[in-house]
């Protein structure tokens, strides 16, 4: 199980602060990314994106663990 | 110190003393924004007894902004935040200096504001505003104690910290949008928790004492109070110079990009100044300046190593709409004494040919 949160205007989009997501084979950070966009429809949304707790500058390279924990964090502005 | 006791409970704290006070009493902090998050780090800052403390807005106090911006008064509306704020903290710490600087940040105004001060907080709403205050902390050295708001949400952090993480690390992408308070909604408690993590850093930062949040990112739910923290690196990529700067923020005040001819007619014969003539070979009318070399726009880049970086450059075209074109591929290239001549061409040859009949 992989346990994404959700952050701001992220989270509007996707109507939950965390879910829990199971998958039969290994997944890249980049393949998770693709099926949350397919579903949640983030368009124009920009997020940096942690996995336990500590920020992934390169997404394409990176392959899930099934006890991860990812976060998608987009930037505030409000102030 | 004239009031002895004003500080005294915290001057007690071991980890502050007359030491950690003084500390505090030389601090220069400049706070960007004097609305929500700013209305929570200013008065706890001059409360704390830090020094000097600037503010910058140049928005007036509006009765929308008091369910949150709790520094102002109802007979504040309409008058200079900067300004209202300002006489607030100073009754609070009458001790401390305050300026007030009732003006937009910008690229401008940025690096002379930042220079005079040790931390820098952005207590801004927007996310353009926060690149420029990032920017200017690392051309000029200073922590950005970053603070922000989305509904219920805040993140905080420290960056440009000892050269640590930037804004840029955390966020690369300029282009991102997403609501201000205005079009979000927002409560007062939001903007004021998140603005204590920010005074909290300052102070941190001052005194040296704890771990100041850099490389980290908080964020905090006020309706659940669930508090994460992420950790990020700095990249390498992200290194600015001050030509950069310049370039981007168009900060060189007295950069005017456009001439008219009429004004340079005097320097048709100076050897230092070279005049170039972006059209085609076969545009005419034709004209020939003793300094003058012809580059067609489409070749410029391909032959920009014909031209003399310093050198100064008047740019023409036919009506002076390809010149200013031009003058964006140089200043990619780091040419800097560049100016794009208003009407090209044809505004050139009336000149040259009243300049010859009045002569």
């Amino acid at each position: 199980m992989i346990e994404v949160k959700y952050f701001g205007a992220v989270a509007e989009k996707t109507k939950c602060e965390f879910e829990k997501l199971s998958f039969s084979e290994e997944i890249s950070l980049q393949k998770l990314l693709q099926n949350l966009n397919e579903k949640y429809e983030f368009e124009s949304l920009t997020f940096s994106v942690a996995v336990n707790q500590k920020i992934v500058s390169k997404v394409a390279d990176y392959t899930l663990q099934t006890s991860d924990i990812v976060a998608l964090l987009p930037p505030f502005a409000g102030g | 110190m004239k009031e002895s006791t004003r500080y005294n409970r915290q001057i007690i704290l071991p980890e502050i003393g007359e030491e950690g006070q003084l500390k505090l009493s030389k601090s220069k902090v400049l706070v960007i924004g004097a609305g929500g998050l700013g209305a929570a780090v200013l008065p706890y800052l001059a409360a704390a007894g830090v020094g000097e403390i600037g503010i910058v807005d140049d928005d007036t106090v509006e009765i929308s902004n008091l369910h949150r911006q709790v520094i102002y008064k109802n007979s504040g509306v309409g008058k200079s935040k900067a300004e209202e704020a300002k006489l607030m903290i100073s009754e609070l710490n009458p001790e401390i200096k305050i300026n007030a600087f009732s003006e937009k940040l910008s690229g401008k105004n940025a690096l002379s504001l930042f220079e005079k001060h040790d931390i820098i907080v952005d207590a801004t709403d927007s996310i353009s505003i926060k690149y420029v205050i990032n920017d200017t902390c690392l051309l000029t050295n200073k922590p950005m104690v970053y603070g922000s708001v989305f509904r219920f949400q805040g993140q905080v952090s420290v960056f440009n910290y000892q050269n640590g993480p930037t804004y840029r690390c955390l966020y690369p992408d300029e282009n991102s949008n997403t609501l201000n308070c205005e079009d979000a909604g927002v409560i007062g408690i939001t903007v004021g928790t998140i603005g204590l993590f920010q005074a909290n850093e300052v102070l941190k930062i001052i005194l040296g004492i704890g771990e100041v949040l850099s490389g980290k990112i908080l964020v905090y739910n006020i309706l659940n109070n669930e508090q994460q923290k992420y950790d990020f690196e700095k990249s390498s990529d992200f290194a600015i110079t001050k030509e950069d700067y310049e370039l981007k923020y168009n900060s060189n005040e007295n950069q005017i990009q456009e001439i008219h001819f009429e004004s340079v007619l005097d320097e048709i014969d100076n050897d230092e100044v070279l005049f170039l003539d972006v059209r085609n070979i076969d545009e005419s009318p034709k004209i020939t300046l003793k300094n003058q070399i012809q580059i067609p726009l489409m070749n410029l880049e391909k032959e920009i190593e014909k031209l003399d970086k310093n050198q100064t450059i008047y740019i023409f075209c036919q009506s002076g709409i390809r010149s200013k074109i031009a003058i964006e591929v140089l200043q990619k290239n780091k040419f800097k004494n560049i100016k794009s001549i208003a009407g090209g061409a044809l505004a050139m040859k009336q000149s040259l040919q009243e300049k010859i009949h009045s002569n």
